[in-house]
């Protein structure tokens, strides 16, 4: 699993290492569209992860959620890096991510009630616990 | 008139139609059925009588030469049979002089008129070796069709008048006059028909008819058997003459009969046990004449056949249909004169024949059974005058037979109707009386059977014996004639004896039912008050009965023979209407080797007379060189030893006549001596003869004799055939499908265990090998699916960035 990460670690230490002093202070305070993307792809990879690991299913919810801003984050860095090659079509990411938004709070609202109904018929939240998907 | 002859089949086979399609439908009455069936063939009467009259004796008459309607165009192509091969080879037997004579022939008929006929004898000569065979359906009008016509319908008039009486309350009415309509049609298409296929269509008819009416009275057991046995008997001899039907085809290349006779003219006379082509095509159809004839071996059929009804009998089984034999060897005569052998053949046959059922018909006490064998007899008599040579005489005797045993036939009718349908003439006797018209009737014709003589019989009969006696076609004429002569006295008693046993005497019916009669019956005997008390038939079976007995009495009278020519002056008076010139044209004579101008037999029977030149009479002693017909046979001639110890032919011709004159009346004496003057004489001669008694009461077993020797032995063959098929085809058959059964058994285990097993057992082998790890992986946790679908996301973007994603690895580990 690590393994698989390597190149995007590499590449981050890569990119800081390209603007030491004020090259670096600069990149910070204006980021390219690689740094929303790496930043993004990291919150995926850690609400995947706690999707993945988790038992708790409030806390599963919650990783879903981190994927959804991570998706929100990078609609987000394409419309920026858009609007400042000029294009027309720069706002539909933010669109897009106030739709996400409100996708993800209907979703929220919906998966809470489910999960209230699952704990109600099976007096538990821990995901190892519930097998029923197999039947 | 002639033109018009296709209709004279036609008519008959309109009113059977009529009669058969639609008279049960519309519940025709017996006077409509009745006037239909008469009018058609009185009709059919009256065409043939015009024809013949227009053929023969008008201003513009075409006698000599054949008519067939094709001429005029009233034909059809029957059967276009295309090219046939002719496999016997005529070119060997077509001499040039032949070649140039047919075509000098060919060259003297203008094209118009140039037939099938004439082609078909052209290229015979150019091209021997196939032919063109269409044969057409077209009739025939010469001297033989005519008096055949003119007989068959003239008697069969008679017999259809006679019927409507004798058939009366009958609830077959309109199927019996239907059959006899087809009967005709078929009768008229076999006598008129101009080639071989159309004789053997009416010949299959008239037997199909001949069947149907034996068995009409279909639900007495007696009467269907014997219709079985008369057709089964008919279709060996069938068989002979579609045989014989195929050889002429395959040597001639054709059917019409005008064109296989010029061509068989040139064949080469076959001398004794000499078997040519012609031999067996005369064997072949005399095969079949034997069969419908009612021939020695074929003639067990006949006396069944009474079983149908009486006119009936007398139209098919006496006057017409049992004559067909007659029609076809005298049809083929040229056929036969060319085999001496066959000529042999026919004369003893009948001769045979001839005796046989004379020796029978003495000892039976059934009416029509008596009548049945002197018919067999009767027909003997024919063909021994065919086989000697005399074919106009055979078809005298054809005539003169069909009017008196038409005669005698509805007069045994007419006592079986008035006697109530009684046929034993034990029970008769005395019926002069009460039938008073009958028995006149009946005695002309017993006369003319007998042979007295101004009556018919007498003339052909006399004619036969005498021409048997004279022949030079055969040897052994001698034995001919003295078999004949046996036959002749034979036939005298039994008809005698069936005169008095019916018609004189004491009434024994009376004695039989006294206790019912009482005396009241020998009053009014024709009053019919009484059920056993027999009446005289009404005036439609009386007026046949008269005009028969008058041809009965009269009708040999067209065949005057030389006997007599210090009266009438010449050696056959009257001209054409003598029944011998009138026949002449159509018999071959085998010394000119042409037809007519005196046929053979009248030659030789002329040949001492030197004193009529106006004849052109080749001398008998003197063979004409080059030819093998002429000349006698050796051994011994009758009539010619008596000429020369009587001096004269007249003298020795008068000889004759006047034996059988004698013969007839021994006959007819010693039948009175017997049944009238000593009637105690019959049983003591019966006891003294015994066994000759039994043997002809018992109709020498030849039924009984068939019966074991074929029929038997039919069944045995059907027995021994159905056994076979019973264990061998059928075991056969069982045994393969056993076999395939156990195969069947062995492929099904082989199935059920070896290959379901494997499949079950790999199949088996696979779900237990495999199921823990699918099982395994439905875990129901959401996160291992999770998991999964996160591992696939994994993969495929690792694959989709592969080269990517190694670029970046090169990358970062070179370092640069």
């Amino acid at each position: 699993m690590l393994g698989l990460f390597a190149p995007i670690f590499a590449f981050l230490i890569q990119q800081a290492d390209v603007g030491r002093g004020s090259l670096m202070w600069q990149s910070a305070r204006n980021p390219d569209l690689s740094k929303f993307l790496v930043i993004g792809a990291l919150l995926f990879i850690i609400g995947v992860a706690g999707v993945l690991t988790r038992r708790n299913i409030i806390v599963i919810f919650m990783s879903i959620e981190l994927i959804l801003n991570a998706a929100n984050l990078n609609f987000i860095a394409f419309s920026r890096y858009l609007q400042d090659t000029g294009s027309v079509n720069a706002v539909a990411g933010q669109v897009f991510a106030v739709f996400v938004i409100v996708v993800a709070a209907a979703e929220a609202a919906i998966g809470l009630g489910i999960v209230i109904a699952l704990y109600r018929n099976k007096e538990t939240i821990w995901v190892d616990e519930i097998d029923i998907l197999k039947w | 008139m002639h033109r018009y002859i296709w209709l004279i089949p036609l008519l008959p086979l309109a009113g059977a139609a009529l009669n058969g399609l639609l008279g049960r439908k519309f519940r025709f009455s017996e006077k409509l059925i009745g006037g239909i069936a008469v009018g058609s063939i009185a009709l059919s009467f009256l065409l043939s009588l015009t024809a013949v009259y227009s053929y023969a004796f008008s201003s513009h008459a075409i006698w000599p030469a054949a008519y067939v309607t094709s001429q005029d165009g009233a034909s059809f192509t029957w059967i276009p049979g295309g090219a046939v091969n002719i496999t016997q080879g005529s070119e060997e037997r077509m001499s040039g002089a032949m070649e140039e004579e047919s075509r000098r022939k060919l060259a003297e008929i203008p094209p118009e008129q140039r037939t099938n006929p004439q082609a078909i004898l052209v290229s015979g000569v150019v091209q021997p070796r196939s032919s063109i065979l269409n044969v057409e359906w077209s009739y025939q009008l010469d001297a033989l069709s005519s008096i055949f016509m003119l007989v068959v319908t003239g008697v069969g008039l008679c017999i259809f008048v006679f019927a409507t009486g004798y058939m009366h309350d009958d609830p077959g009415f309109y199927r019996f006059f239907a059959y006899m309509g087809l009967f005709m049609f078929s009768m008229l298409v076999l006598v008129m028909g101009s080639n071989f296929l159309m004789m053997f269509v009416g010949w299959e008819g008239v037997g199909l008819c001949s069947y149907l009416l034996i068995g009409y009275y279909f639900n007495r057991k007696e009467a269907a058997d014997a219709s079985r046995k008369a057709f089964l008997t008919n279709r060996i001899g069938d068989f002979g003459f579609a045989l014989a039907i195929f050889a002429v085809i395959a040597t001639f290349g054709t059917a019409q009969y005008t064109d296989v006779f010029v061509q068989a003219k040139s064949y080469p006379i076959e001398g004794l046990w000499q078997w040519g082509i012609l031999s067996w095509i005369a064997l072949g159809l005399f095969v079949g004449a034997c069969g419908k004839s009612a021939q020695l071996p074929l003639h067990v059929w006949l006396p069944d056949a009474m079983a149908g009804p009486t006119p009936v009998s007398a139209l098919i089984h006496a006057a017409t249909m049992v004559t067909a034999g007659l029609y076809m060897v005298t049809r083929t005569n040229v056929i036969f004169q060319h085999s001496k052998t066959m000529m042999l053949v026919v004369a003893l046959v009948g001769a045979a024949t001839a005796l046989f059922a004379a020796t029978i018909g003495i000892t039976q006490n059934d009416i029509k059974k008596v009548l049945a064998y002197s018919t067999v007899s009767q027909l003997g008599f024919m063909f021994m005058a065919c086989g000697v040579g005399a074919f106009v005489i055979g078809i005298f005797h054809v005539m003169t037979h069909a009017f008196f045993k038409a005669l005698m036939f509805l007069g045994a009718g007419s006592v079986i109707h008035g006697m109530h349908h009684e046929q034993d003439m034990r029970r008769m006797g005395g019926l002069k009386k009460y039938m008073p018209y009958t028995y006149m009737t009946f005695l002309a014709g017993w006369l003319a059977i007998c042979g007295i003589i101004p009556f018919s019989g007498f003339w052909s009969k006399d004619e036969i014996l005498w021409n048997a006696a004279s022949t030079s076609y055969i040897p052994l004429g001698w034995l001919v004639w003295v078999v004949g002569v046996i036959a002749a006295t034979c036939t005298a008693f039994y008809m005698t004896r069936l005169v008095a046993m019916t018609f004189w005497g004491k009434e024994r019916f009376l004695n039989t039912h006294e206790h019912d009669a009482g005396h009241e019956a020998h009053g009014d005997g024709t009053s019919g008050h009484h059920a056993h008390v027999p009446h005289e038939s009404p005036g439609s079976m009386v007026a046949p009965l008269v005009v028969l007995a008058v041809l009965a009495t009269l009708g040999g009278l067209v065949g005057i023979g030389p006997a007599f020519k210090f009266i009438t002056g010449s050696d056959h008076p009257g001209g054409r209407m003598n029944i011998v010139n009138f026949m002449d044209p159509i018999i071959w004579n085998p010394e000119t080797r042409e037809f007519g101008k005196e046929h053979g037999a009248a030659t030789v029977a002329h040949a001492a007379e030197t004193t009529a030149p106006a004849e052109t009479h080749a001398r008998a002693e003197v063979p004409t060189p080059g030819s093998e017909s002429a000349g006698h046979p050796e051994g011994f001639n009758l009539a010619h030893s008596a000429e020369s110890a009587l001096g004269t032919h007249t003298r020795a011709e008068w000889l004759f006549i006047v034996i059988s004159l004698v013969i007839a009346a021994v006959g007819i004496l010693l039948a009175v001596l017997f049944y009238v003057w000593r009637p105690s004489l019959p049983d003591i001669w019966a006891a003294r003869l015994k066994p000759l008694y039994i043997a002809s009461y018992n109709k020498y077993w030849v039924d009984e004799i068939y019966g074991w020797a074929i029929t038997r032995r039919t069944m045995d063959l059907a027995r021994a055939v159905y056994a076979f098929d019973a264990k061998v085809i059928d075991g056969a058959v069982n045994g393969s499908a056993w076999v395939t059964r156990l195969a069947s058994r062995i492929t099904g285990g082989t199935d059920q265990y070896f290959v379901d097993g494997l499949v079950n057992a790999i199949a088996a082998f696979i779900l237990r090998l495999m199921s823990p790890l699918f099982r395994a992986a439905q875990t129901g946790f959401t996160q291992n699916y999770a998991l999964v679908m996160v591992m696939g996301l994994v993969a495929v973007v690792a694959l989709f960035f592969a080269a990517d994603i190694i670029d970046a690895v090169k990358a970062i580990t070179t370092g640069t």
